[in-house]
């Protein structure tokens, strides 16, 4: 109890001069603080369960009190007051214990507060820290990670194999006896060496650098040298030129030609190359005469040599076809193309001809010229030709020599059955079958004639046994076969022309016999020619007394026909004619057929057969001088000739009366012969009489 | 019908010489081998081919066996006339007569054995031999042609030993009478002579022209002659008739208008052909019994193979204006061609 009212006693006192304290305090606080009392600190010492037992007797001596009050009112009396007063009194004191454990708890409320404030902050910090640390840690991670993930180049590098590292690099690099155990120095060693190595490699190769260098310069030298000579070759040749042309020497144009010539596609350069060196060669051979500048043959190269050009370039020039047949597609399939128009463009590439061509001239005696254009068919891999004939003078051309010179059958079956009309490839029927071209012959006239001959000049061999894969052009072929062609191309003109004069004056009803050919007939020859006209095939083969021929295979399409009407009196023969292209190494054919006194063929009268023979077999006492391109005008002669024998010699008929239509004119040395009664065809020239053969 | 099928391939020049030389070929003459089996005959070229009958007539025969085994120039004009022995085959022509030996015919480079040529009077032209005609009694040959004479030659000797002359033109044809040593001729002057060859006279003198058989539109000519026994039988310009010869009268005019140029007796038969593509066969009383067409537009020659020697090859030839010898191997069918 006495430490309770000692407690009791303190705030009291405070309380008591708790205002003049604090003025005191704020005069001199040193001077306070040992005297102040501090009620916070007497919390420490105090012991809070006690005090919440002290609250709880407190709490119930105040119930006691203040029923002890109420009861002590509710008796009144007068000595109650005092017990009244006695009691509030101690109620007071209680009341006062109250605040004090009041004030207590307040003051242990806060330092509780405190405590736990500064504990939160404690573990917020560490909390902080340990975020750190471990975003700390994840970095690391990654860190690590992208170590582990980092590629190193030399990997890449392709380091010389370990055998050759070691064979090779010198001791001081490889290190043999450190490096052997250990993959990482091993590795480092051989990337040394690769430096070592390429550092070496580098240094060479600024060797060759300056080596190219040094070159470069010395070819920009000679270049500037070699440029500076041009122009002065140019004057050369300027100044050459007179002097060349005064020799009749021509190298400057041979020179372009030959440029030109580079161009042309293997058989056209074989062609020009032998037909040039051809050309040459006879030039030598006349060269006894004073040089002329007209030489035989002449050889040309025509056509665009920068389209030739664009055609050289393979890569290009595919990847423009493609994109070109892209574009045809393209067109047409615009314009919505019917497979007739597709087909149509397709024939037209698979006949396109190489934009260069070779131009031969053909000079004959007579100053006739043969022009020959030559055809190269790129995608068929054929040559053809297309032949033109001038003529130094203006011809009358008669009409039945319509075909004579024509382009189309001028150069027909220079050799036998080479008529020009099929490839003599076998391999374009393939090519054709695609595209739908029946056969060549359609597309002749247009491209020239692909004749045999023309191949072979080009070195182009066909074989039919074996066909070959790829035909490439030959120049000894193209050599064997030059002369023998260029003499029969040269025989055809002449033979043609020939023909063609004869023609004209055949139409006239004129044998025209020339003087050196008279010998072969008698000065009076009776027949005379009235008619001398073309027949078309058909009609030829048509006809009741041409059997004979054409079944002996000799009236082949190539061939020209003809008629010819010979009259003596009421005597009429006609003759039907094969004029073979070969004229005149070939005979003309005839057939005869006489009407008098009844229609006599072959088939029933021998001396029409005879004679036949003797204009068709015979012909060659006919030929007169070579070349003997008199013969058909001959044979006609011969023709009346023989029917002036066969009237005069034909036996009287007794029995009618009157005189012989054909008086005997000619001498004859019998009239018949043999079993078969031959007349005395054969004519003796100078004696001029008629014998048996 | 067997036809030259039309060659599709134009030819060269010797092609076209070669075939023009065929066209215009002719057959005049041919002969069969003693042995039976080989023909030969030649042209108007000079050429004799000999064709191996019994190859052509095989069963395995080829195209190839109907192509001649040899050919080979024997004269320089036409061979107009040949005749075989039993050794030799002579051909006659251009006034020459030719031996060859059957034997080493067949070979290449045949070489002849033997040439004569008659005593010719005339020198400007050298007259053709139209006929030849062997003797196998005198064993002797009589050769005829443009000089309108007979020249017959001892074969033994080579020498001509007699001269019968009495033709007024040239001879086309002989003929033997089998029994007695009499050869008749028939010439371009129309006569057919008959000669006695013991006394080298003409006996006898038909002139056939004269006759009703004659046709002046055609000529006088006798073309072609054969007799048997007492009977002959001429065509030519006249027509073709029987005539019986001990009488001189003609008993049986064939009506057939071509003039004939061969003709002969067989078994019963007149076999005759000429101008037009048929042999006829003739019954004895003019009757035509059948016409059997052949492959050439006119004939000149038959030949009947009877040598005993080879009876497969038993067959009648027949030649004239073509490359081409006929071939029947019964009288009524012509069962293919040799061509040259």
């Amino acid at each position: 109890m006495s430490s309770e009212s000692s407690k009791k006693r303190k705030p009291k006192v405070i309380r008591s001069d708790g205002a003049p304290a604090e003025g005191k305090r704020n005069r001199s606080d040193t001077e306070q603080e040992g005297k102040y009392y501090s009620e916070e600190a007497e919390v420490d010492l105090r012991d809070p369960g006690r005090d919440y037992e002290l609250y709880k007797y407190t709490c119930q001596e105040l119930q006691r009190l203040m029923a002890e009050i109420q009861d002590l009112k509710s008796r009144g009396g007068k000595d109650v007051a005092i017990e009244i007063e006695e009691r509030r009194i101690q109620s007071c004191v209680h009341f006062m214990t109250l605040k004090k454990l009041n004030r207590l708890a307040h003051i242990r409320l806060k330092k509780g507060r405190d405590q736990t404030h500064e504990a939160k902050q404690k573990v917020d910090a560490y909390h902080l820290q340990l975020q750190n640390l471990l975003y700390e840690v994840m970095h690391l991670q990654k860190e690590i990670t992208k170590c582990l993930e980092f590629k190193s180049k030399h990997e890449e590098i392709d380091l010389v194999s370990l055998e050759e590292f070691y064979k090779e690099a010198p001791p001081d690099i490889s290190k043999a006896e450190v490096t052997m155990g250990d993959p990482h120095q091993q590795t480092l060693a051989r990337l040394d060496w690769e430096l070592e190595q390429r550092k070496r490699l580098a240094e060479k190769y600024r060797e060759c650098l300056s080596n190219k260098e040094k070159i470069l310069k010395e070819i920009e030298v000679k270049k500037e040298y070699l440029s500076s000579l041009q122009p002065r070759l140019n004057s050369i040749m300027q100044a050459s030129l007179p002097v060349q042309e005064y020799l009749f020497m021509p190298f400057d144009q041979a020179h372009k030609q030959y440029e030109t010539a580079r161009h042309l596609p293997p058989p056209l350069y074989v062609l020009f190359v032998q037909a040039t060196a051809y050309g040459q060669a006879c030039a030598h051979m006349k060269s006894s005469q004073p040089p002329r500048q007209d030489k035989t043959l002449s050889v040309a190269i025509e056509g665009s040599v920068d389209e030739a050009k664009a055609l050289f370039k393979p890569p290009e020039d595919s990847q423009d076809d493609e994109s070109d047949s892209d574009a045809e597609e393209e067109q047409t399939t615009r314009r919505r193309p019917t497979l007739g128009v597709q087909l149509d463009d397709k024939r037209k590439e698979m006949l396109k001809r190489h934009p260069l061509s070779v131009m031969l001239d053909l000079k004959c005696k007579d100053d006739s010229v043969l022009h020959l254009t030559f055809y190269y068919l790129m995608n068929l891999n054929i040559m053809t030709v297309k032949a033109k004939v001038t003529t130094a003078m203006e011809l009358i051309t008669p009409i039945s020599a319509g075909d004579l010179l024509s382009p189309d059958s001028v150069l027909s079956c220079l050799y036998p059955g080479d008529h020009g009309k099929k490839t003599p490839n076998p391999a374009n029927q393939y090519q054709f079958d695609k595209v739908g071209i029946l056969t060549l012959s359609d597309y002749v006239l247009e491209l020239g004639h692909p004749y045999l001959w023309v191949q072979k000049l080009g070195g182009l061999h066909f074989p039919k046994e074996q066909p070959q894969q790829t035909v490439i052009a030959d120049h000894s072929l193209s050599a064997s076969h030059m002369e023998t062609t260029m003499k029969l191309l040269k025989t055809r003109v002449q033979s043609r022309l020939a023909l063609h004069k004869q023609f004209a004056s055949l139409e006239h009803g004129i044998v025209p016999v020339t003087s050196d050919c008279q010998y072969l007939f008698p000065a009076k020859v009776v027949s005379r020619l009235v008619k001398w006209v073309t027949v078309a095939h058909e009609d030829y083969m048509e006809l009741h007394f041409t059997k004979d021929i054409v079944d002996a295979g000799l009236a082949g399409d190539t061939n020209l026909y003809y008629m010819a009407l010979i009259e003596r009196g009421t005597a009429k023969l006609q003759a039907a004619v094969v004029l073979n292209p070969g004229y005149s190494s070939i005979p003309p054919v005839f057939q005869l057929c006489l009407n008098w006194k009844g229609e006599k063929t072959n088939s029933n009268d021998d001396n029409i057969r005879a004679m036949e023979g003797e204009v068709n077999v015979c012909y060659k006492e006919l030929c007169g001088p070579w070349p003997s391109h008199q013969l058909l005008t001959n044979q006609l002669q011969r023709l009346c000739v023989l029917l002036d024998v066969y009237l005069e010699t034909e036996s009287h008929d007794d029995s009618v009366e009157g005189p012989k239509e054909f008086p005997q004119e000619k001498m004859c040395l019998r009239l018949f012969r043999g079993p078969s009664r031959m007349k005395p065809f054969k004519y003796n020239h100078p004696q001029g009489f008629f014998s048996h053969r | 019908m067997e036809r030259a099928v039309p060659l599709a391939v134009p030819l060269g020049q010797t092609e076209v010489f070669q075939a023009l030389q065929r066209l215009h070929m002719t057959i005049f003459s041919q002969s069969v081998s003693p042995c039976g089996k080989f023909l030969a005959a030649g042209n108007n070229y000079g050429q004799i081919a000999i064709f191996s009958l019994s190859s052509a007539l095989s069963s395995e025969a080829k195209e190839e066996s109907k192509k001649p085994v040899v050919t080979f120039q024997a004269h320089d004009g036409p061979v107009y006339s040949m005749v075989s022995t039993d050794r030799h085959l002579l051909s006659a022509g251009d006034g020459e007569v030719k031996a060859w030996l059957w034997a080493e015919m067949l070979k290449k480079g045949c070489k002849e054995l033997w040439r004569r040529q008659p005593p010719y009077r005339t020198s400007l032209e050298v007259p053709e031999i139209n006929a030849l005609l062997l003797v196998p009694k005198e064993n002797s040959l009589i050769l005829a042609g443009g000089d309108c004479q007979l020249h017959t030659m001892d074969l033994e000797t080579g020498t001509f030993t007699r001269v019968l002359r009495g033709h007024t033109d040239y001879i086309h044809c002989l003929a033997l009478r089998e029994r007695s040593p009499e050869v008749l001729s028939g010439g371009e002057d129309g006569a057919v002579r008959l000669w006695d060859l013991r006394t080298a006279k003409e006996v006898q003198t038909i002139e056939v022209y004269k006759h009703e058989c004659s046709r002046p539109h055609n000529g006088r000519w006798i073309g072609c002659l054969a007799t048997d026994s007492d009977w002959m039988v001429c065509g030519g310009g006249p027509a073709l008739t029987l005539w019986h010869l001990r009488s001189s009268t003609p008993t049986t005019i064939f009506p057939i208008r071509a003039p004939q140029k061969h003709v002969t007796f067989y078994q019963d038969l007149i076999l005759s052909a000429g101008q037009g593509r048929c042999v006829n066969q003739w019954q004895l009383s003019g009757e035509l019994k059948a016409q059997v067409p052949g492959s050439s537009p006119g004939l000149l020659s038959l030949s009947l193979n009877q040598q005993p020697a080879a009876p497969e090859c038993k067959v009648l030839t027949a030649a004239g204006n073509s490359c081409r010898v006929d071939v029947f191997t019964n009288l009524g069918y012509r069962a293919f061609s040799l061509s040259f």
